[in-house]
């Protein structure tokens, strides 16, 4: 009986009294509160954060237990309770220990003040409030030298640079080659580190060689369980950019229209919007207005003819009528739990994307598991599994022409079509086999786009990572890790008869395609640690890396199809199906070590080596070594600083980093990863007059060196870290330069000697960057805080070298100039004084390229600012480019097509009335001859001048022109600024939540791309191109957090 | 546990290597691609470059066709720059001949040599001297190849024609991947025997050049049918045919720009009307106008064409007033239409007809004359009896057929056919006019008679190009420039 009462006593003795509850207040030796601190009761689970107000609550045990308090920045303090039930507590601040510690490469947490790179850390719950459907978009101005591009389109990817060159995306330490910048829910992420430059990332190998985006993954955490609710919403109810079109003029040419057939030609104009005035008045009709027959004029049973009805615009409101207001909803549910020896998550989450265009949209849902466990005190096994669906029945397909929708919606519309006639969109007595269109040659019917033309696309991801370390003396441990990525994707076009393709009507089709991937990375290392003396420590580690891919796609197509709609290869209308089918594989294999040194806390040292041997290069080139070192100096410990400087640091590093994998290379990507080995090509397969078919094949377009060398970049960084004012103001700056050399390059050759080009190792390019982040916290009170980041960065890439015995490339660069420069575009000739030469009233085309600027932005830039007060956050980031051409499609097919307002015009009616009235600005040639020499450097120039006195019909003009000599050739400037992300979050007080069965809460209200201002018209520069981009959209939505 | 731990991780590890133990020197032959292929897929691809002629470029600069979508440079003569495409043609040869030679089949080796001369022609003809003897030397690492004078690039093509010839007559066994003449090596000997006449004509103007000896290679050629058969009827034509398959198709099948864009050249219409000549209604449609009047099919004044050199805006108004032939549907609805055209059996009877009406032989140009045009009418299905009729139009027949009248029935046979040939024809001869009365044209009223070396060669091989146009054209790269084939 007494062992019975012992147990019983011992199992509720904790539970009577864990009833010992503790608040008190959190503040800084200034008095001012400190939210987000760590408390917690050591040698229990226990552990609560203080709130905003510096305020917390926590159950301790017993009155004999201690609370440990923790914030980054500041000394860490351990207090007894000792019975008391309120302990209110001051920090100081720890400028000696400024432990900041960010993830690196391979996983590893170093401090910052060792790092002799610059890395830029984002937290998770950065990305959790102002939702994008990808989390990469989510990053946009965060981080100083990473540039994204995001699409306006549905499910494109944005285009990630870092220091101008694209990274590798990075998941729990394993790289991510397929770099899927959807398969990793924004809820899922604890963290983002930006590892710039390659010494940062040149233990991944080459694939890292252009820096990293380092994804760690939210883990269980040890503490009670909890379980976390996050709700965002986002709707897109309007745009921020859109084409601003004329409605004065409808379609046709010359100032005629009358629809025939649908066919385009004759009176129907062939497509154009160069059309008759609309709204004219004409009192002869029933309507008052010019009428003309139209695609939905009725047709009179007597004549047969269709009767003419008024034109009159009607189409004014074709964009808004035709789009819907788009959605992006995103609910995650997650569980963790731990403690020392175990801890698990599990997290569900869906997205759910809405199109703007009828009929589209995305799911993308994920399944993640996640945890540890420690069996004893030398083991630890870590394993992560994700598996993700992304799928889709319909997603918008992009690019200038027929498949687009603005291009049959907008650009070659004219108003006097009314969008909302088209929604039935089959002819009469064709369902199947016709669309219903006011021009069937051109355009497609944006209602028949969308409900009939079908994009599929279903990917499966499954990804995941095991990793084990094993602790076999004191300072050494091994380790080893696995890391597979494996996705089977199947996409599905559907193509209804009658569909335009650019410039042939289709027969219907379908074609399925499937790529199954599977890679693998695996790492066998051990790590040792030695303090060699109180203040000299030696930590490295030693490791074999393999990494396999095999990689298979297959492709079946109809040649057109019998039965409409039926969308099955079976319903094949061609003699054969059409197919096509690859197969890659490809293996590195690598052994790498690094050693890192660290004297008296102040000087930080770290060498790393690495050797490859890959399979994308020949035999005998194909194993490769590449070193790095860095090191960083904390002068705040060397010197004595003025004491408003609270933290110094220099860093600096050296990096050499090969790849073996010859990419990027026009016209051999499809041979990607045997690009080095010269072979036969499939050829277009024909039949005789017999009907047998013969297969025929043609000899690449390159000639590929038998001796590729892998590229190399030799790169350096230095930087600086420096604090001021208690860490209030804080400002980094990084320098970079970078030579890439033995780059694998299509070196131009005279197409004479039989190739386009020749693949070899040439060419040596020079890239240089700097980088500014300011932090600061300009003011910091009882119930205020604010919180400011400023990063602008430039980055620039010169050609140093030209391979082989020539003064220009391709793009007639010389030697020093920059690569972004634009220096051989088609232009008209002037007459040296800046006058356009006309012959007959036309512009003359210059038989040589020229230089009209640079693609390259001056700065990019983002500049965010957070208001705490009392519960209420209120933040803000702006962001954009200043300079930097890009070339619009948009415009230039608007001035091209009719459809610009810079059209309507006197000159226009005139050539509506048959006259030609229009007179370019500048001069025609009255004698005299001009020669060049062949880099078409005028050599000799008799002419002579008068102004052109030619007036030309205004029509004909631009359609000729597209304007193009009055809008820089439709090269415009990038610059911009975004309203990228507004939010309010209002986190419910503790005193409220505590009467819910909730542990936390926080509601938010979010806007995101809210606001734009930029020099180019009618696009978004964001994308930083334009190929007939869709509308800009404008995300308004909220966000609820809830924690159990 | 110490020892549990460790076994465990042991345990891992051995798991975690098993499933990457992939050797590297495995993965070093790519199975999508051949390092060596049998000739004859070589062959037929090259069949379908060569014999694919279809060119609405040509048709709009030889004045058989109109563009209304903006000022087209080939239509109102303004063009710049060619290209140098053609080379990788001539590699896909040099590729054959290396693939004969492995698998000792040496018949490819002589259709290389016909294909060899077929695309340096086309390239020399468009600029004037070109890489020849040292082009396609880039495995010997010469990346930037001299140019050779016209003249010599002509001399050698004329040898390598003659010896394909003969060697086919010995060697032409095993010929397959031929989708042309389905292997028959006689054939192929006609066909490059009749392509030697069109290149020896193509040299009129340098008949008293002793190194060519143009009219006695030719009278060799004519007055040995033994040893230099020729093409005897159009069922010989040098034709690549189309196919409703997938990339086999007609190029312009379904093709939009054709149906909205593109109508009859005036002139063009005109002529055919004049000569009551009922390959009109195999090339074009009736105007709207006529349409709506109810005018039949075979009616001649239910077509008119648009003036190919006036001024876009007049050429866009009257397509708008219905005033204008488009083309006829089958050329945008029929998959297989009509086959390509390399050189037929029409073109070659033109050839005899100006050869004899030159006197270079002593044949009467009549017959060839005759013979061309029937040819002609019969690819396109006009029937026997209409055949007839048009052969008692006496602006049609005649007893000796000038080079005028030739060249305007060769202009007829090769409406959007045979490639640019037609131009060329122009160039050399000047039959028939082209218009360019019209305030459309540009290039101060004049045609063209080269095109500009193409932009690369100038960053490429520079001082080769510099060295050609200077020995060439003191005016400089010019299109307005004669070049030797047409200087008397």
């Amino acid at each position: 009986m007494k062992y019975y009462f012992i147990i019983i006593m011992l199992s509720i003795t904790p539970n009577l009294f864990a009833q010992h509850g503790v608040s008190g207040k959190v503040t800084d030796t200034d008095g001012i509160p400190l939210g987000g601190v760590n408390i917690s009761v050591p040698g229990t689970s226990l552990g609560t954060v203080s709130d905003f107000d510096g305020l917390y609550s926590i159950r301790a045990t017993s009155d004999r237990d201690s609370l440990t308090f923790s914030y980054i920045g500041f000394k860490t303090r351990t207090v007894a309770i000792g019975g008391k039930s309120q302990v209110d507590i001051v920090l100081s601040e720890d400028t000696e220990q400024l432990r900041e510690v960010v993830v690196t490469a391979l996983g590893i947490r170093k401090e910052t003040k060792a790092l002799g790179y610059a890395v830029q850390e984002v937290q998770g719950a950065a990305l959790e409030k102002a939702k994008e459907p990808n989390f990469v978009s989510a990053l946009s101005g965060k981080v100083a030298g990473l540039n994204i591009k995001n699409s306006t389109d549905l499910f494109q990817n944005p285009e990630i640079s870092l220091r101008g060159e694209s990274p590798l995306l990075v998941i729990d330490g394993i790289p991510d080659r397929t770099t899927d910048l959807w398969k990793v829910n924004a809820d899922d992420i604890e963290s983002i580190s930006v590892l710039k430059g390659a010494t940062a990332s040149a233990l991944y190998g080459s694939v890292g060689r252009n820096g990293a985006i380092m994804i760690t993954t939210k883990k269980g955490k040890e503490g009670k369980l909890t379980v976390n609710f996050n709700n965002s919403t986002m709707f897109q109810p309007s745009f921020i950019r859109v084409p601003d079109v004329q409605t004065t003029y409808g379609n046709g040419d010359n100032g005629n229209y009358a629809y025939v057939n649908g066919g385009g030609g004759g009176s129907e104009g062939g497509g154009w919007i160069w059309g008759p005035k609309l709204n004219q008045p004409d009192p002869s009709t029933p309507s008052g207005y010019m009428e003309t027959p139209q695609y939905n004029s009725p047709i009179d049973p007597e004549t047969g003819k269709r009767i003419p009805l008024p034109y009159i615009s009607r189409g004014k409101n074709n964009i808004e009528n035709f789009f819907r207001t788009g959605l992006v909803q995103t609910n995650n549910l997650s569980i963790d739990w731990g403690n020392d020896k175990a801890n698990y998550r599990i997290s569900m989450s869906n997205v759910y994307q809405k199109g703007i265009v009828p009929n589209t949209d995305l799911n993308n849902t994920s399944f993640s598991l996640g945890g540890s466990i420690t069996p004893s005190d030398k083991l630890r096994v870590t394993s992560a599994l994700t598996y993700n669906k992304q799928y889709t029945n319909n997603f918008p397909a992009v690019g200038y022409g027929p498949t687009n929708y603005l291009y049959n919606l907008v650009l070659w519309t004219g108003t006097d079509v009314d969008v909302r006639d088209l929604r039935n969109y089959w002819a009469e007595g064709q369902e199947g086999y016709q669309q219903r269109h006011y021009n069937t040659s051109w355009y497609n019917n944006p209602y028949f786009q969308a409900y009939e033309y079908l994009q599929g696309y279903d990917k499966d991801n499954l990804f995941g990572n095991l990793s084990a370390e094993y602790q076999l003396l004191p300072g050494i441990t091994l380790k080893a890790r696995a890391g597979a990525n494996v996705y089977g994707l199947q996409r599905t076009y559907k193509e209804p008869k009658s569909y335009v393709g650019y410039n042939e009507k289709s027969l219907g089709n379908f074609t399925v395609q499937n790529t199954n991937y599977f890679d693998i990375t695996t790492d066998f290392g051990v790590r040792f640690e030695k303090a060699l003396t109180a203040n000299i420590s030696l930590s490295g580690e030693a490791a074999y890396s393999g990494y396999y891919r095999l990689q298979n796609f297959h492709s079946t197509s109809t040649d057109g199809l019998n039965v409409p709609g039926f969308y099955n290869l079976d319903n094949n209308a061609g003699s054969t199906l059409i197919g096509e089918n690859r197969e890659e594989k490809e293996a590195i294999h690598s052994v790498y070590a690094f050693v890192d040194f660290e004297f008296y806390d102040t000087f930080y040292l770290s060498l790393t080596g690495r050797n490859d041997k890959v399979s994308t290069l020949a035999k005998g080139y194909n194993s490769f070594f590449y070193p790095s070192v860095s090191g960083s100096v904390v002068l705040s410990k060397l010197t004595d600083l003025p004491g408003w400087i609270s933290f110094a640091k220099v860093r600096g590093s050296w990096s050499r980093v090969s790849d073996g994998k010859i990419e990027d290379i026009s016209g051999l990507n499809a041979n990607a990863p045997y690009n080095y080995i010269q072979a036969y090509d499939k050829g277009q397969a024909w039949s005789n007059s017999q009907g047998t078919r013969y297969p025929s094949s043609q000899y690449g377009r390159l000639l590929i060196s038998g001796a590729l060398k892998p590229k190399t970049s030799d790169s350096w960084e230095i930087g600086t870290d420096i604090r001021f004012f208690q860490n209030r103001l804080g400002i980094d700056v990084a320098y970079y330069q970078a030579k890439d050399y033995n780059n694998l390059e299509n070196i131009p050759v005279s197409d004479a000697s039989g190739y386009e080009g020749y693949l070899l190792n040439g060419n040596i390019y020079r890239r240089k960057g700097v980088e500014f982040t300011i932090n600061a916290t300009p003011v910091r009170n009882d119930n205020f805080r604010w919180d400011t980041q400023l990063n602008f960065s430039q980055y620039r890439r010169y050609i140093d070298e030209i391979y082989g015995d020539k003064t220009y490339t391709a793009n007639r660069l010389k030697e020093g100039d920059r690569t972004d420069k634009l220096n051989n575009v088609s232009v008209y000739q002037t007459d040296g004084q800046g006058h356009i030469i006309y012959e007959n009233g036309f512009p003359v085309s210059d038989p040589y390229g020229r230089y009209i600027g640079y693609t390259e932005p001056d700065w990019t830039y983002g500049f965010s600012n957070t208001f705490h007060y009392k519960n209420f956050t209120l933040s803000m980031l702006f962001d954009g480019r200043i300079g930097g051409l890009m070339y619009s499609s948009t415009n230039q097919k608007m001035w091209w097509g009719g459809i610009s307002p810079g059209t309507v015009n006197q000159y226009r009616d005139d050539a509506n009335n048959g006259e030609s009235t229009y007179l370019a600005q500048g001069v025609k040639v009255i004698g005299g001859s001009v020669s060049y020499d062949s880099n078409g450097n005028i050599t000799e120039d008799t002419r002579q001048y008068a102004p052109n006195d030619v007036p030309v019909n205004y029509i004909s003009f631009m359609k000729t022109t597209s304007n193009a000599h009055n809008e820089n050739y439709h090269y415009y400037s990038q610059t911009f600024i975004k309203l990228r992300e507004l939010s309010l979050t209002y986190d419910v007080p503790e005193t409220l939540v505590s009467k819910t069965p909730f542990h936390a809460m926080s509601v938010s209200f979010v806007g995101r791309n809210l606001w734009l201002s930029s020099k180019i018209p009618n696009v978004d520069p964001d994308p930083g191109k334009d190929n007939l981009q869709a509308p800009s959209t404008r995300s308004l939505g909220f966000n609820v957090n809830l924690k159990f | 546990m110490k020892s549990t731990s460790k076994n465990l991780f042991l345990l891992l590890c051995i798991a975690l290597s098993l499933v990457n133990c992939t050797k590297i020197d495995d993965l070093q032959d790519d199975p999508n691609r051949a390092l060596e292929v049998p000739p004859e897929l070589l062959l037929t691809q090259l069949e379908t470059r060569a014999f694919n002629t279809i060119s609405l470029s040509a048709a709009l600069a030889t004045r058989q066709l109109v563009y209304t979508d903006g000022v087209n440079s080939d239509q109102y003569y303004n063009w710049q720059r060619s290209g140098f495409g053609a080379y990788d043609d001539l590699k896909q040869v040099q590729q054959m001949i290396l693939e004969a030679e492995r698998t000792g089949l040496p018949a490819y080796r002589s259709l290389a040599r016909f294909f060899n001369a077929y695309f340096i022609i086309d390239m020399t003809r468009i600029f004037g001297d070109i890489p020849y003897t040292e082009a396609l030397q880039a495995s010997e690492a010469n990346f930037a190849p001299a140019y050779d004078e016209q003249k010599n690039i002509y001399l050698k093509v004329l040898d390598e024609l003659k010896t394909a010839s003969e060697e086919l007559s010995e060697n032409g066994e095993d010929i397959r991947g031929d989708v042309i003449y389905n292997g028959d090596a006689l054939l192929w000997r006609k066909l490059i025997n009749s392509y030697y006449l069109r290149v020896l004509l193509s040299l009129s103007h340098k008949t008293g050049d002793t190194d060519l000896n143009i009219i006695s290679r030719f009278r060799e050629v004519v007055n040995n049918p033994q040893d230099f058969p020729l093409l005897t009827s159009e069922e010989d034509n040098g034709v690549l045919p189309f196919h409703n398959i997938e990339g086999n198709r007609y190029p312009l099948f379904r093709n939009n720009s054709l149906q909205t864009a593109y109508y009859m050249e005036k002139t063009f219409v005109d002529k055919l009307k004049t000569l009551k000549d009922p390959r009109l209604f195999a090339f074009a449609q009736r105007t709207p106008q006529a349409v709506d009047q109810n005018l039949e099919v075979t009616d001649f004044d239910a077509y008119n064409g648009l003036p190919g050199s006036a001024p876009l805006d007049e050429n866009v108004d009257k397509a708008g007033n219905g005033e204008a032939s488009m083309i006829n549907e089958r050329y945008y609805t029929e998959p297989a239409n009509e086959p390509g055209i390399l050189i037929s059996y029409a073109e070659l009877q033109f050839i005899l007809a100006e050869a004899a009406s030159r006197e270079w032989i002593t044949q009467s140009a009549e017959g060839f004359y005759t013979n061309g045009i029937i040819a002609s009418m019969r690819f396109y299905g006009i029937s026997e009896s209409e055949i007839d009729i048009y052969l008692q139009n006496p602006d049609v027949v005649s007893e000796d057929p000038s080079p005028e009248m030739i060249l305007t029935q060769k202009h007829i046979a090769m409406f959007l056919n045979t490639g640019w040939q037609m131009f060329f024809e122009h160039r050399r001869t000047g039959y028939p006019e082209f218009d360019i009365s019209g305030g459309g044209v540009l290039n101060n009223g004049r045609i063209p008679k080269r095109w500009m070396y193409p932009a690369k060669e100038l960053t490429q091989n520079q001082a080769h190009l510099d060295e050609a146009i200077q020995r060439q054209f003191p005016e400089g790269d010019d299109i307005n420039a004669e070049m030797w084939l047409i200087r008397e």
